[in-house]
């Protein structure tokens, strides 16, 4: 099984935003949304004054995303990538409010959510961001492959930085290689209160519904075993009904 | 032996199709949440009903049955308001806390510290008379009621407006719902197995949802007050 992965070389963006152009092009992305960004950010070294950083779904291995789906419509796949199963969604945008890196949307026509599958509708070709970028920012692959672009970016020794939130490790695996700052905009966000209380249910269901079973089957057996004498079950006239 | 009448042939079959409904539309939501966070049975169960039918065909069944469920109620209301349905709310609304509170108390420390227990804490164990339904039933019906209309509400946002016409937030709101009124039925649902079906001398309470007859001696011992009544109107009449 493969283990894709994009890399990315900030320093080499022009913030020319072909990237998201071709993305749009390629997978019906409505007007007005994304699936992939450049952030500008403020650097003095920079010939513009600014560092422009170019990102996409980070396909986290400790996806907040997939913690925050009831249905498992969206999960991490055996090939490293976050995928949303749309006939299993139901559109509550747990996970849109989950990302940190506001890397989903919500579809305006559907209410369903939608991001970067690797352009996934089509599997033979690479991702339309890497293959539009005029300054090759962006490499992508199978990392187990020695021979894919984004394992030989990896390899070629340059640093690799991850971007995250600074206090929850969310392990993406889109790495950027010769440098970007910053690393930790991202934030934190909780699971929405309503998936989060359904976590809490869950727990209790299985607790009570635990016990009422259990508890009907102890006195089942306690009445298979041992039954009832008559004195037992009529008191002064009034028999202990059941409901 | 004399028999009387205690449910409607309709209120049979309404019974028994709620409960296959209800059986199903529990196995099958619980499996659709598959998140193992948030799945109270465990996640093989969850892996067990998609292997069956698939993500898309889970969804479609429990969808299915939950709509079935919802149109043979309408049905069933509309055709029997006033022979079954009025008569079914009247019945569990009428609340009479002093016995209904005393008649919970002591039966549940009936079935936890049983007869000889209570006879050692000098409890008589007797009972409240009690009318078509005692208190512990029309507590359950009450609750299954509530959470009925709660699942059909909800369960009706989520598959019509589970689009973009309804915020993400309300649909989350509802899911949550549904699953705390199925959650709460779930817990009920063994208990009431238990207690009409299983528990001793519940025999005559059984066949009489599957003949709608009772014996009237069964129903003076378990439901004196309605007896009597019926007795009353019989004599008036």
């Amino acid at each position: 099984m493969p283990r894709y992965a994009m890399i990315i070389d900030a320093s080499r963006c022009i913030d020319c935003k072909a990237c998201l152009l071709a993305c749009r092009q390629r997978n019906n992305v409505p007007q007005g949304y994304s699936r992939n960004w450049v952030h500008p950010f403020p650097d003095a070294a920079a010939p513009l004054g600014l560092h422009f950083q170019p990102g996409a779904c980070m396909h986290c291995d400790d996806a907040p995303c997939v913690r925050a789906c009831p249905t498992r419509a969206t999960y991490k796949a055996a090939d490293g990538s976050v995928r949303i199963d749309l006939a299993r969604c139901a559109a509550c945008g747990g996970c849109i409010e989950a990302c940190p890196y506001n890397a989903r949307y919500r579809h305006p026509q559907t209410g369903l959510p939608d991001k970067c599958d690797y352009c996934a509708g089509t599997p033979d070709m690479s991702p339309a961001c890497v293959q539009v970028c005029p300054m090759r920012c962006r490499a992508f692959g199978d990392l187990d492959s020695p021979g894919s672009p984004a394992a030989v970016a990896l390899a070629a020794g340059n640093p690799v930085q991850r971007v995250r939130p600074a206090d929850n490790d969310t392990r993406p695996t889109l790495a950027y290689v010769n440098g970007t700052a910053p690393l930790d905009w991202p934030q934190s966000r909780p699971r929405p209160l309503p998936l989060e209380a359904m976590s809490w249910v869950a727990g209790a269901v299985t607790v009570l519904g635990g016990v009422s079973l259990a508890g009907c089957a102890a006195v089942l057996l306690k009445n298979r075993l041992a039954p009832p004498t008559e004195n037992d079950t009529v008191s002064r006239g009034d028999r202990h009904d059941h409901d | 032996m004399t028999m009387i009448r205690r449910h409607s042939a309709p209120a049979v079959f309404m019974h028994w199709c709620n409960a296959c409904c209800w059986l199903l539309l529990t196995f099958t939501g619980f499996a659709l949440l598959a998140n193992p966070e948030m799945q109270p049975v465990g996640r093989w169960w969850s892996d067990l009903w998609h292997e069956l039918f698939g993500g898309l065909g889970l969804l479609r069944l429990h969808i299915f049955a939950g709509l079935f469920w919802l149109a043979a109620y309408i049905v069933y209301i509309l055709a029997r308001c006033k022979a079954d349905v009025l008569p079914f709310l009247r019945e569990i609304l009428a609340v009479r806390p002093a016995a209904d509170l005393r008649w919970c108390g002591l039966k549940a420390l009936w079935l936890t510290i049983g007869p000889r227990g209570m006879r050692r804490l000098g409890l008589s164990g007797e009972l409240p008379p009690q009318g078509f339904y005692n208190a512990g039933q029309r507590l359950v019906a009450l609750i299954a009621v509530v959470c009925g209309v709660m699942l059909a509400l909800t369960g009706l946002v989520l598959l019509f407006l589970s689009g973009a016409s309804a915020s993400a937030s309300a649909l989350r709101w509802c899911l949550l719902l549904h699953f705390c009124s199925a959650g709460v039925m779930a817990v009920l649902i063994p208990v009431h197995i238990y207690m009409a079906a299983l528990a001793p001398g519940e025999g005559p309470a059984l066949r009489s949802m599957l003949t709608g007859m009772v014996p009237l001696a069964h129903a003076r011992e378990h439901n004196p007050l309605w007896a009597r009544r019926l007795e009353a109107e019989e004599r008036r009449s």
